[in-house]
Protein backbone atom coordinates (compact mmCIF):
# COMPACT_ATOMS: atom_id res chain seq x y z
CA UNK A 1 0.00 0.00 0.00
CA UNK A 2 1.36 3.31 -1.15
CA UNK A 3 1.96 6.25 1.43
CA UNK A 4 -1.45 8.27 0.55
CA UNK A 5 -3.49 5.17 0.95
CA UNK A 6 -2.04 4.66 4.03
CA UNK A 7 -3.14 8.12 5.19
CA UNK A 8 -6.41 7.78 3.68
CA UNK A 9 -6.83 5.07 5.39
CA UNK A 10 -5.68 6.89 8.61
CA UNK A 11 -8.03 9.95 8.00
CA UNK A 12 -11.10 7.36 7.52
CA UNK A 13 -10.14 5.70 10.81
CA UNK A 14 -11.04 9.04 12.51
CA UNK A 15 -7.36 10.12 12.03
CA UNK A 16 -7.75 14.35 10.98
CA UNK A 17 -3.54 14.64 10.50
CA UNK A 18 -3.46 11.67 8.24
CA UNK A 19 -5.68 14.31 5.92
CA UNK A 20 -3.27 17.41 7.24
CA UNK A 21 -0.30 15.57 5.93
CA UNK A 22 -1.86 14.77 2.82
CA UNK A 23 -2.09 18.47 2.38
CA UNK A 24 1.01 19.32 2.90
CA UNK A 25 1.81 16.55 0.76
CA UNK A 26 0.62 18.09 -2.31
CA UNK A 27 -0.71 21.74 -1.64
CA UNK A 28 2.18 23.22 -3.73
CA UNK A 29 1.42 20.76 -6.70
CA UNK A 30 -2.20 22.04 -6.40
CA UNK A 31 -1.28 25.57 -6.10
CA UNK A 32 1.18 25.76 -9.28
CA UNK A 33 -1.41 23.64 -11.58
CA UNK A 34 -4.41 26.21 -10.35
CA UNK A 35 -1.50 29.21 -10.28
CA UNK A 36 -0.51 27.92 -14.29
CA UNK A 37 -4.32 28.47 -15.58
CA UNK A 38 -5.76 31.01 -13.46
CA UNK A 39 -2.68 33.52 -13.23
CA UNK A 40 -4.08 35.08 -9.80
CA UNK A 41 -2.98 34.34 -6.82
CA UNK A 42 -5.34 35.28 -4.11
CA UNK A 43 -7.84 33.46 -6.34
CA UNK A 44 -5.48 30.82 -6.42
CA UNK A 45 -5.32 30.24 -2.98
CA UNK A 46 -8.88 29.97 -2.19
CA UNK A 47 -9.31 27.57 -5.06
CA UNK A 48 -6.75 25.28 -3.89
CA UNK A 49 -8.95 25.36 -0.34
CA UNK A 50 -11.71 24.36 -2.48
CA UNK A 51 -10.06 21.80 -3.50
CA UNK A 52 -8.87 20.01 -0.42
CA UNK A 53 -12.30 20.96 1.29
CA UNK A 54 -13.92 18.81 -1.69
CA UNK A 55 -11.36 16.40 -0.84
CA UNK A 56 -11.63 15.54 2.92
CA UNK A 57 -15.78 15.62 2.20
CA UNK A 58 -14.55 13.14 -0.43
CA UNK A 59 -12.13 11.02 0.78
CA UNK A 60 -14.94 8.40 1.62
CA UNK A 61 -16.43 8.24 -1.60
CA UNK A 62 -12.58 7.72 -3.44
CA UNK A 63 -12.80 4.08 -4.33
CA UNK A 64 -8.94 3.86 -4.80
CA UNK A 65 -9.07 2.76 -8.73
CA UNK A 66 -6.82 5.31 -9.78
CA UNK A 67 -4.42 6.81 -7.86
CA UNK A 68 -4.78 9.40 -4.99
CA UNK A 69 -3.04 11.96 -7.34
CA UNK A 70 -5.00 11.62 -10.36
CA UNK A 71 -7.98 12.04 -8.24
CA UNK A 72 -6.96 14.91 -6.77
CA UNK A 73 -5.71 16.06 -9.78
CA UNK A 74 -8.90 15.40 -11.49
CA UNK A 75 -10.74 17.71 -8.42
CA UNK A 76 -8.28 20.00 -8.76
CA UNK A 77 -8.97 20.76 -13.18
CA UNK A 78 -12.27 20.36 -12.21
CA UNK A 79 -12.84 23.27 -9.99
CA UNK A 80 -10.52 25.62 -11.57
CA UNK A 81 -13.13 24.90 -14.90
CA UNK A 82 -15.79 25.77 -12.51
CA UNK A 83 -14.03 28.96 -11.18
CA UNK A 84 -13.47 30.23 -14.67
CA UNK A 85 -16.88 29.02 -15.76
CA UNK A 86 -17.94 31.27 -13.07
CA UNK A 87 -15.80 34.47 -13.59
CA UNK A 88 -15.59 34.08 -17.56
CA UNK A 89 -12.65 35.96 -18.31
CA UNK A 90 -8.67 35.09 -18.06
CA UNK A 91 -6.56 36.82 -15.83
CA UNK A 92 -3.04 36.96 -16.93
CA UNK A 93 -1.90 40.41 -15.37
CA UNK A 94 -0.92 40.28 -11.59
CA UNK A 95 2.72 40.19 -10.22
CA UNK A 96 3.62 37.38 -7.96
CA UNK A 97 3.51 36.96 -4.42
CA UNK A 98 6.13 34.85 -3.65
CA UNK A 99 8.63 32.35 -5.59
CA UNK A 100 10.65 29.51 -4.66
CA UNK A 101 12.22 28.78 -7.63
CA UNK A 102 16.01 30.95 -8.31
CA UNK A 103 19.36 31.13 -8.08
CA UNK A 104 19.53 32.05 -11.68
CA UNK A 105 22.83 33.98 -11.99
CA UNK A 106 23.84 37.54 -12.11
CA UNK A 107 21.32 40.60 -11.85
CA UNK A 108 20.71 40.81 -15.49
CA UNK A 109 20.56 37.38 -16.55
CA UNK A 110 17.85 37.16 -13.60
CA UNK A 111 16.07 40.04 -15.06
CA UNK A 112 16.28 38.59 -18.16
CA UNK A 113 14.80 35.25 -16.81
CA UNK A 114 12.32 37.41 -15.25
CA UNK A 115 11.53 39.15 -18.38
CA UNK A 116 10.84 35.68 -19.67
CA UNK A 117 8.58 34.08 -16.88
CA UNK A 118 6.13 37.67 -17.59
CA UNK A 119 5.67 36.87 -21.32
CA UNK A 120 5.37 33.11 -20.61
CA UNK A 121 3.04 34.25 -18.10
CA UNK A 122 1.35 36.76 -20.36
CA UNK A 123 1.69 34.36 -22.98
CA UNK A 124 -0.10 31.21 -21.62
CA UNK A 125 -3.08 33.68 -20.43
CA UNK A 126 -3.96 33.57 -24.42
CA UNK A 127 -3.63 30.07 -24.48
CA UNK A 128 -7.17 28.17 -24.58
CA UNK A 129 -8.02 26.50 -21.34
CA UNK A 130 -8.32 22.92 -22.80
CA UNK A 131 -4.54 22.92 -24.03
CA UNK A 132 -3.11 24.74 -21.39
CA UNK A 133 -4.43 22.43 -18.69
CA UNK A 134 -2.80 19.27 -20.83
CA UNK A 135 0.19 21.46 -20.96
CA UNK A 136 0.88 22.47 -17.76
CA UNK A 137 -0.13 18.74 -16.35
CA UNK A 138 2.47 17.92 -18.37
CA UNK A 139 5.29 20.64 -18.33
CA UNK A 140 4.56 21.87 -14.71
CA UNK A 141 3.41 19.03 -12.92
CA UNK A 142 5.22 15.78 -15.19
CA UNK A 143 2.42 13.87 -15.84
CA UNK A 144 3.04 11.32 -18.02
CA UNK A 145 0.16 11.47 -21.09
CA UNK A 146 -1.39 8.49 -19.80
CA UNK A 147 -2.47 10.15 -16.33
CA UNK A 148 -3.39 13.50 -18.02
CA UNK A 149 -6.02 11.17 -20.22
CA UNK A 150 -7.25 10.02 -16.71
CA UNK A 151 -7.09 13.48 -15.27
CA UNK A 152 -8.64 15.28 -18.40
CA UNK A 153 -11.29 12.46 -18.73
CA UNK A 154 -10.08 12.22 -22.16
CA UNK A 155 -8.47 10.05 -24.51
CA UNK A 156 -4.72 9.43 -25.23
CA UNK A 157 -4.59 11.11 -28.55
CA UNK A 158 -6.67 13.92 -27.47
CA UNK A 159 -4.02 14.81 -24.63
CA UNK A 160 -1.20 14.52 -27.45
CA UNK A 161 -2.99 16.80 -29.66
CA UNK A 162 -3.72 19.47 -26.86
CA UNK A 163 -0.21 19.29 -26.05
CA UNK A 164 0.94 19.98 -29.42
CA UNK A 165 -1.40 22.75 -30.07
CA UNK A 166 -0.79 23.99 -26.69
CA UNK A 167 2.51 24.16 -27.68
CA UNK A 168 2.38 25.81 -31.08
CA UNK A 169 -0.05 28.17 -29.79
CA UNK A 170 2.23 29.10 -26.94
CA UNK A 171 5.28 29.78 -29.27
CA UNK A 172 2.88 31.85 -31.52
CA UNK A 173 1.85 33.59 -28.48
CA UNK A 174 5.82 34.39 -27.29
CA UNK A 175 6.57 35.32 -30.79
CA UNK A 176 3.92 37.77 -31.04
CA UNK A 177 4.73 39.69 -27.18
CA UNK A 178 8.56 39.65 -27.83
CA UNK A 179 8.61 39.93 -31.51
CA UNK A 180 11.43 37.06 -31.62
CA UNK A 181 11.81 33.69 -30.75
CA UNK A 182 12.80 33.09 -27.22
CA UNK B 1 7.91 16.41 -47.05
CA UNK B 2 5.73 13.59 -46.71
CA UNK B 3 8.26 12.70 -43.34
CA UNK B 4 8.21 15.90 -42.56
CA UNK B 5 4.83 16.05 -41.77
CA UNK B 6 5.23 13.08 -39.80
CA UNK B 7 7.96 13.98 -37.33
CA UNK B 8 6.29 17.18 -37.07
CA UNK B 9 3.35 15.60 -35.38
CA UNK B 10 5.85 12.98 -33.39
CA UNK B 11 7.80 15.90 -32.27
CA UNK B 12 5.76 17.08 -28.82
CA UNK B 13 5.60 13.60 -27.73
CA UNK B 14 9.44 12.47 -29.19
CA UNK B 15 10.25 15.47 -26.41
CA UNK B 16 7.87 14.23 -23.83
CA UNK B 17 9.76 11.14 -24.30
CA UNK B 18 6.30 9.31 -25.53
CA UNK B 19 7.46 7.60 -28.35
CA UNK B 20 8.20 4.25 -29.23
CA UNK B 21 12.11 2.81 -29.91
CA UNK B 22 11.27 2.76 -33.58
CA UNK B 23 9.49 6.31 -33.32
CA UNK B 24 12.52 7.67 -31.92
CA UNK B 25 14.98 6.62 -34.48
CA UNK B 26 13.03 7.65 -37.19
CA UNK B 27 13.20 11.49 -35.73
CA UNK B 28 16.33 11.39 -34.48
CA UNK B 29 17.83 10.39 -38.35
CA UNK B 30 15.13 13.47 -39.36
CA UNK B 31 16.55 15.49 -37.59
CA UNK B 32 19.85 15.41 -38.48
CA UNK B 33 19.46 15.91 -42.08
CA UNK B 34 15.99 18.06 -41.98
CA UNK B 35 16.95 21.54 -40.77
CA UNK B 36 13.26 22.84 -40.72
CA UNK B 37 12.05 20.33 -38.39
CA UNK B 38 15.21 20.89 -36.66
CA UNK B 39 14.43 24.33 -36.31
CA UNK B 40 10.73 23.26 -35.08
CA UNK B 41 12.50 20.91 -32.55
CA UNK B 42 14.12 23.73 -31.05
CA UNK B 43 11.43 25.85 -30.74
CA UNK B 44 9.33 23.51 -28.90
CA UNK B 45 12.21 22.87 -26.87
CA UNK B 46 12.72 26.24 -25.29
CA UNK B 47 9.18 26.57 -24.89
CA UNK B 48 9.82 23.69 -22.61
CA UNK B 49 12.62 24.66 -21.46
CA UNK B 50 10.74 27.89 -20.17
CA UNK B 51 8.19 25.75 -18.29
CA UNK B 52 10.47 23.95 -16.67
CA UNK B 53 12.06 27.18 -15.26
CA UNK B 54 8.79 28.97 -14.52
CA UNK B 55 8.73 30.07 -11.18
CA UNK B 56 7.19 27.69 -8.54
CA UNK B 57 4.87 28.86 -5.79
CA UNK B 58 4.80 27.55 -1.97
CA UNK B 59 2.17 28.51 0.36
CA UNK B 60 3.97 28.43 3.97
CA UNK B 61 4.18 25.13 5.39
CA UNK B 62 0.80 25.04 8.07
CA UNK B 63 -0.70 27.93 6.37
CA UNK B 64 -3.41 25.57 4.30
CA UNK B 65 -4.11 23.41 7.00
CA UNK B 66 -4.72 26.05 9.58
CA UNK B 67 -7.25 27.93 7.24
CA UNK B 68 -8.85 24.63 6.37
CA UNK B 69 -9.31 23.73 10.13
CA UNK B 70 -11.67 26.83 10.53
CA UNK B 71 -13.17 26.36 7.24
CA UNK B 72 -13.89 22.37 8.22
CA UNK B 73 -14.79 23.60 11.32
CA UNK B 74 -17.08 26.16 10.43
CA UNK B 75 -19.00 23.44 8.04
CA UNK B 76 -19.43 21.18 10.89
CA UNK B 77 -21.13 23.67 12.93
CA UNK B 78 -23.32 24.83 10.11
CA UNK B 79 -24.11 20.73 9.15
CA UNK B 80 -24.90 20.79 12.80
CA UNK B 81 -27.44 23.91 13.22
CA UNK B 82 -28.74 22.62 9.82
CA UNK B 83 -29.30 18.96 11.32
CA UNK B 84 -30.69 20.72 14.07
CA UNK B 85 -32.89 22.77 11.81
CA UNK B 86 -34.23 19.79 10.15
CA UNK B 87 -34.71 17.53 12.72
CA UNK B 88 -37.20 20.05 14.45
CA UNK B 89 -38.75 20.40 11.50
CA UNK B 90 -39.15 16.39 11.06
CA UNK B 91 -40.33 16.81 14.35
CA UNK B 92 -42.97 19.11 13.85
CA UNK B 93 -43.63 17.23 10.83
CA UNK B 94 -44.53 14.09 12.79
CA UNK B 95 -46.73 16.11 15.45
CA UNK B 96 -49.22 17.88 13.44
CA UNK B 97 -51.37 15.11 13.20
CA UNK B 98 -51.89 15.86 16.99
CA UNK B 99 -53.27 19.13 17.19
CA UNK B 100 -55.33 18.50 13.44
CA UNK B 101 -56.76 15.07 15.36
CA UNK B 102 -58.05 17.27 18.35
CA UNK B 103 -59.23 20.33 16.35
CA UNK B 104 -61.25 17.97 14.78
CA UNK B 105 -62.89 16.16 17.73
CA UNK B 106 -63.30 19.78 19.21
CA UNK B 107 -65.25 20.84 16.62
CA UNK B 108 -67.25 18.06 16.02
CA UNK B 109 -68.24 18.38 19.37
CA UNK B 110 -69.28 21.84 18.88
CA UNK B 111 -71.22 20.52 15.83
CA UNK B 112 -73.35 18.13 17.92
CA UNK B 113 -73.55 20.22 21.24
CA UNK B 114 -74.89 23.54 18.53
CA UNK B 115 -77.26 20.68 16.92
CA UNK B 116 -78.50 19.06 20.19
CA UNK B 117 -78.99 22.96 21.78
CA UNK B 118 -80.50 23.94 18.20
CA UNK B 119 -83.22 21.31 18.68
CA UNK B 120 -84.21 22.37 21.80
CA UNK B 121 -84.63 26.01 20.76
CA UNK B 122 -87.46 27.78 19.08
CA UNK B 123 -87.31 31.32 17.69
CA UNK B 124 -90.62 32.47 18.48
CA UNK B 125 -89.68 31.48 22.53
CA UNK B 126 -86.55 33.51 21.85
CA UNK B 127 -88.63 36.67 20.27
CA UNK B 128 -90.83 36.40 23.35
CA UNK B 129 -88.00 36.24 25.52
CA UNK B 130 -86.47 39.69 24.97
CA UNK B 131 -82.97 37.79 25.03
CA UNK B 132 -80.47 39.48 23.40
CA UNK B 133 -79.87 37.97 19.98
CA UNK B 134 -75.47 36.40 20.74
CA UNK B 135 -73.65 34.37 17.76
CA UNK B 136 -74.64 31.66 19.58
CA UNK B 137 -78.20 32.16 19.11
CA UNK B 138 -77.84 32.90 15.17
CA UNK B 139 -75.98 29.66 15.04
CA UNK B 140 -78.88 28.24 15.91
CA UNK B 141 -80.89 29.52 13.89
CA UNK B 142 -79.10 28.81 10.85
CA UNK B 143 -79.15 24.78 11.87
CA UNK B 144 -82.46 24.76 12.83
CA UNK B 145 -83.16 26.12 9.55
CA UNK B 146 -80.54 23.68 7.73
CA UNK B 147 -82.35 20.84 10.04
Amino acid sequence: MNEDNLYIERFLNGENSAFEALVRKYQNRVLNIVYSLIGKDRESEDIVQDVFLKVYHGLESFNGRSRFSTWLYRITVNTTYDFLRRRRRFISDELTIEKTASGYGGPQEELLEKEKQELLKKALGNVPLKYKAALVLRDIEGLDYATIAQVLHCRLGTVESRIYRGRQILKQELFRWRGEAL
Amino acid sequence: MNRCKRVKRLLSRYLDQEVNDKEVIFVREHLAGCPFCSEEYAGLLRIKRLFAAKERKALPADYLVSRLRDRIAASRQEEERFSLVSGMARLSLRLIPVPVTVIAISLLFMALTLQQRASEFSIEEHILSGDPTTIETAARVILQRAN
